[in-house]
């Protein structure tokens, strides 16, 4: 054989069937390097935009660049499509969608992180609600740096991936090397809220951090007495020089039903709101 | 800023002698029947936002833990000559209480104040589907909150 199995990374359809038939690895090679040619030479692209690299997406499709040349075309569903190009902030509320559309992608797929929020964060990092770079919940091919990245930039990063698939295709492809600092990272698994395997200290610590300022979680343990809440407000805030007290108002001129409604308790206001 | 004189004569009857740029602030029990009066009579039918800010316990000035609601409505011009007239108010909400919704009187409110509700924690009393509307679904807290620190734990990797 051309290639040995074992040392194989990539799906190879049409491996099983040629496998078995005595004297075709010439026809082997020869399959092998079409299938490599053609699907590198028609990734279409899903493209996840959901901030301003989706314009630079935009102008990488439109006529100046024209990435349809190179045989790349913009689908909207996810099962016609072979590269997803995330393109944008991803949140903490649109991970989950994310990473269905890209299990709803059909093999073989590939991912390109297109700009620095989809590749770390970026300055959007350390926010609450944005998760800091999409490779911690799913696999990503190519990055593209930038902020945002040219037009270009992103057609290099299509034809980096091309030599990627001719690589993995042919059976030359290399894994890199995870660098010493990052080999030991890994994206925690925690259950989501609600589910009887998180442990009940994850909620405890956050709940407690969010209240009060600079108190670290550790100092929680199980069984230990409730939060303390923020004291209940003992009266009412006071009131600029502009607001008068109800008693000492102007006297009520016209629309006695407006002033009827306006004695209300807010309590029965809003009931019939 | 200069208002009509339909504007003046309708805050007059609730009390208010000035109204400053940022707008008035009225009483909470007072608002529904403002809200009313305002589109009903004075034709303020758009409703532009409704923005909340939560203010933490001053010890030194006394104020309890609170929120700023601030609404803010527009009346478009009519055929007759009507200029656009925008009228914005305000009202404190203390922490532990509710304010009135405004979602009965103008449907632009409804997610206005499903917004606020999920970021600052405003309650509004009457409001017909009170969700969070930003955050995930799960999500403890309400992440604008003075007391939201910056490092609260977060677990993205869902």
């Amino acid at each position: 054989m051309a290639v040995k199995r074992e040392e194989e990374t990539f799906e190879r359809p049409a491996f099983d069937v040629f496998e078995r038939m005595p004297g075709l690895d010439v026809g082997l090679t020869t399959a092998e390097k079409l299938l490599s040619w053609g699907a590198r030479n028609s990734l279409w692209l899903f493209p996840m935009a959901t901030s301003c690299c989706g314009i630079e997406f935009m102008a990488t499709a439109a006529s100046r660049f024209d990435v349809d040349r190179i045989g790349s075309i913009a689908r909207g569903t996810p099962r016609q499509c072979d590269v997803m190009v995330i393109a944008g902030t991803i949140t903490v509320k649109m991970a989950p969608r994310v990473k269905r559309l890209w299990d709803q992608m059909p093999e073989p797929k590939w991912a390109i992180a297109m700009g620095s929020c989809a590749i770390s964060g970026d300055f959007y990092r350390d926010i609450y609600s944005v998760v800091p770079g999409v490779d911690t919940f799913m696999p990503i091919d190519v990055y593209v740096p930038g902020c945002p990245p040219n037009p270009d930039h992103l057609l290099m990063g299509i034809r980096r991936l091309q030599e990627k698939i001719r690589a993995k295709m042919e059976g030359k492809w290399v894994a890199p090397e995870p660098r010493p600092d990052i080999a030991g990272l890994r994206a925690p698994s925690i259950p989501r809220v609600g589910d009887p395997d998180r442990p009940p200290e994850l909620d405890q610590a956050q709940l407690l951090a969010s209240m009060s300022l600079g108190l670290g979680g550790e100092e929680r343990r199980a069984g230990a007495p409730p939060l303390p809440r923020p004291p209940a407000p003992t009266g009412q805030p006071a009131a600029p020089a502009t607001m008068k007290q109800p008693d000492e108002r102007a006297p009520q001129t016209g629309a006695s039903g407006s002033s009827d409604g306006a004695k209300k308790g807010s309590s029965e206001g809003g009931a019939d709101a | 800023m200069a208002h009509p004189e339909d504007v003046i004569a309708l805050c007059r009857r609730f009390g208010i002698e000035e109204i400053p740029d940022e707008g008035p602030v009225v009483e909470r029990r007072d608002v529904l029947a403002l809200a009313r009066a305002l589109k009903e009579e004075l034709g303020f039918l758009f409703f532009v936002y409704c923005a909340a800010t939560h203010y933490p316990a001053d010890e030194k000035a006394g104020l309890p833990d609170r929120t700023l609601v601030a609404y803010r409505v527009r009346r478009l011009p009519s055929s007759n000559g009507r200029p656009t007239e925008t009228f914005p108010f305000q009202l404190w909400v203390p922490t532990g209480e509710s304010t009135p919704s405004l979602a009965g009187i103008w449907a632009g409110a409804d997610w206005q104040e499903r917004e606020q509700f999920d970021l600052v924690g405003t309650v509004f009393e009457g409001h017909p589907d009170l969700r969070r509307l930003m955050m995930p679904e799960d999500w403890p807290g309400h992440p604008l909150r003075r007391e939201y620190a910056i490092e609260t734990q977060h677990y993205p990797w869902r």
